[in-house]
C-alpha cells in the first residue's frame, strides 16, 4: 500500500508539474490568468449553481414512490440536456456539414423517450409490489 | 465524510453522500479520465510529434487516430454524468468544518480544488469544441492540452492520498462499506444505474459520429458521418479557409526537390492513379471512411529526386487557418496508401473537400490531411 501510495503520489506530482509548465510557459501572452478565472468560474458555476439544483430537484422528489426510478431518469434526462446544450444554443453561422440535425427536436425526443422508460419502469415496479401484496 | 457539523446553515440528510458511493463511482471516473488523457496524448503526438518521432510515425493500423480519438471523445461524453454524479457525492465534503484543520490539510483541500476545478473545465472545453463553439479567450488546443496533464497529476495525487478510504470500500464486503449503515445498499445501487444508465444515453445519442452500428440512433452528435458536400462532412469550407476562384482556376502543383518540376490538373490526372478505402478521422470525434483516387505521393516525390527517407512540406492554397503549411514524416509520404486525392467516391473532389488536390493519408488527424494543396517540398 505505502509503494503504491508514495508511487501515485510521485507520478501526480510529476504530470501536474508537467501541467503547471505547459500552462505557464507553452501557451500565449496573457493565457495563464484568463485560464484561472475561467476554473474558478467552473467551480463556481457547479458549486453554487448547479449542485445546489440537483440537491434541490432530489429533496423536491421527497418519499415519492419509486423514488430511484424517477431520479435515475432525472440523472439521465439531466445529462441528455448537458450534451445537447452546446449544439442546441450554438450560434451560427455555420456550413451544411456542422450541426446539420434539428437538435431541439433530438433534444425533445431523447428526454421524451426517457420520460417513458422512466414511467415505464416506475410502473412495472409498483405493478410488482402490488402483485407480491395480494400472494403473501 | 465525516457529517457536517451544524458550523453551517444546513445538512444533508439524504444518503449515498459516502465514501462507498464515492469509490464506486470514482474508479469509473478514473477509469474514463485515463483513457481520455492516454488517447489524446496518442493523437497529440500524431498532431503534433516531437522531431525525434516525425519520421516514425507508423501509418498503420489505417483506422488508428479514428478509434483513438473517437474513444476519447466518447470517454469525454461519459465523464458528464460520472464527474458530476461524483462531485454530488462528495458534495457535502465542501463545507467540512473546521474549513482546514492543518497545513497538510490545506493543501489536501487545495489540491482537490485543482482536481475539481481542471475537471470541470477540460470536460466543458472538450464538449464545446465538438461543436466548434469558442467562448473563451485563450487556444483550446493548448489549454486543453495543459489542463490534461494538471487533471491526470492531481487525480493520481488524489488515489494516493485517498488510498486507504478507496481500499475500506473498494467492495461491499470491505470494512469500510459494512461500517456504514446496510439500509443504503440498494438505494446505492439503484443510484449506480441511474448513473450506468446515464452515461449510455449519452453515448448512445452521440457516438454514432465515429461508429456506424450507433449511428440510428444519432441525435446529439455536431456531426453526422453522412452529411456534408458528396456525403461526407467538412470542418473548414473553401470560403471559410480564403480559397478562391482564381487561385483555383490558375492552380498548378508544384514539386520542389532535386529535380522540381510543375503539373497542371490534367498532367496529374494522366499519371498512374490509385483508389484507397480510407477514413477522415477529426480531432472533434467525427470519422467517417470514403474511397479516395489520386496519384501516390511516393511517386511524386521519386520523380522529383526526393531520398528515401525525405519528409515533405505541404502548402495549401488556403490563407485562413493554422494548417495551411504543414510537414508530413517520411512513414506517411512513402507510405503506398498515401494519396494526393482528386476525387471521393468516384467524383471529382468538391471545392469543400479540397479540389483540385488534397491529401490523403492514413491513421493521421483529419487537420493533417491537407485540402487544397498548391505545392510540396522535399525537405
Amino acid at each position: 500500500m505505502t509503494a503504491v501510495r508514495a508511487a501515485l503520489g510521485v507520478v501526480g506530482g510529476a504530470l501536474l508539474a508537467v501541467g503547471g509548465w505547459l500552462l505557464l510557459f507553452a501557451t500565449r501572452e496573457g493565457t495563464p490568468p484568463r485560464v484561472a478565472v475561467w476554473l474558478a468560474g467552473a467551480v463556481l458555476a457547479h458549486d453554487l449553481l448547479l449542485a445546489p439544483l440537483v440537491l434541490l430537484a432530489g429533496w423536491a422528489l421527497g418519499r415519492l414512490p419509486a423514488r430511484p426510478v424517477w431520479r435515475g431518469g432525472l440523472v439521465v434526462a439531466g445529462c441528455l440536456t448537458l450534451v445537447a446544450l452546446p449544439v442546441m444554443l450554438r450560434p451560427g453561422p455555420y456550413h451544411t456539414s456542422l450541426l446539420p440535425l434539428d437538435y431541439e427536436r433530438s433534444w425533445l425526443l431523447a428526454v421524451s423517450a426517457t420520460a417513458l422508460v422512466t414511467a415505464s419502469i416506475a410502473a412495472a415496479g409498483a405493478a410488482a409490489r402490488r402483485l407480491r401484496k395480494k400472494r403473501p | 465524510m465525516s457529517p457536517t457539523r451544524r458550523t453551517v446553515p444546513f445538512r444533508f440528510r439524504g444518503g449515498l453522500h459516502d465514501p462507498r458511493t464515492a469509490t464506486a463511482l470514482g474508479r469509473w471516473l478514473g477509469a474514463a479520465v485515463l483513457v481520455c488523457f492516454v488517447t489524446g496524448l496518442v493523437g497529440h503526438v500524431l498532431q503534433e510529434p516531437p522531431d525525434a518521432l516525425a519520421d516514425r510515425l507508423p501509418p498503420r493500423p489505417v483506422w488508428g487516430y479514428r478509434l483513438t480519438q473517437g474513444v476519447h471523445v466518447a470517454a469525454g461524453i461519459a465523464l458528464v454524468p460520472l464527474l458530476l454524479a461524483k462531485l454530488w457525492t462528495v458534495y457535502p465534503r465542501l463545507y467540512v468544518r473546521p474549513a482546514v484543520r492543518s497545513p497538510l490539510h490545506a493543501l489536501e483541500r487545495l489540491s482537490v480544488a485543482v482536481l475539481v476545478a481542471s475537471a470541470l473545465l477540460e470536460v466543458f472545453l472538450g464538449l464545446m469544441n465538438t461543436a466548434q463553439w469558442y467562448v473563451w479567450p485563450f487556444s483550446f488546443r493548448r489549454v486543453h492540452w495543459a489542463l490534461a496533464w494538471v487533471l491526470t497529476g492531481s487525480l493520481l495525487l488524489h488515489l494516493a492520498v485517498k488510498a486507504p478510504v478507496i481500499a475500506a470500500h473498494w467492495r461491499s464486503r470491505s470494512a469500510g462499506t459494512r461500517a456504514l449503515p446496510a439500509s443504503g445498499a440498494g438505494d446505492r445501487r439503484s443510484l449506480l444505474l441511474g448513473v450506468g444508465a446515464a452515461v449510455g444515453a449519452v453515448t448512445a445519442v452521440t457516438a454514432g459520429q465515429t461508429f456506424a452500428p450507433l449511428r440510428p440512433l444519432l441525435l446529439l452528435a455536431p456531426r453526422h458521418p453522412d452529411i456534408g458536400p458528396q456525403g461526407l462532412p467538412v470542418n473548414r469550407t473553401a470560403a471559410a479557409a480564403g480559397v478562391t476562384d482564381a487561385a483555383v482556376r490558375d492552380w498548378r502543383l508544384v514539386v520542389d526537390g532535386p529535380r522540381p518540376y510543375t503539373l497542371t490538373l490534367e498532367e496529374l490526372a494522366g499519371l498512374t492513379q490509385w483508389e484507397v478505402e480510407l477514413p477522415i478521422a477529426c480531432v472533434e470525434g467525427w470519422s467517417a471512411s470514403a474511397r479516395w483516387g489520386g496519384v501516390r505521393l511516393r511517386d511524386l516525390l521519386e520523380r522529383a529526386g526526393a531520398p528515401a527517407g525525405a519528409r515533405v512540406r505541404v502548402v495549401s492554397l488556403q490563407r485562413r487557418g493554422a494548417y495551411a503549411v504543414t510537414e508530413m514524416g517520411a512513414s506517411y509520404a512513402r507510405d503506398p496508401l498515401t494519396l494526393l486525392a482528386l476525387r471521393v467516391n468516384g467524383e471529382t473532389l468538391n471545392r469543400d473537400h479540397g479540389h483540385p488536390a488534397r491529401v490523403i493519408a492514413p491513421n493521421r488527424p483529419g487537420v493533417l490531411q491537407t485540402k487544397w494543396v498548391s505545392r510540396l517540398e522535399v525537405l
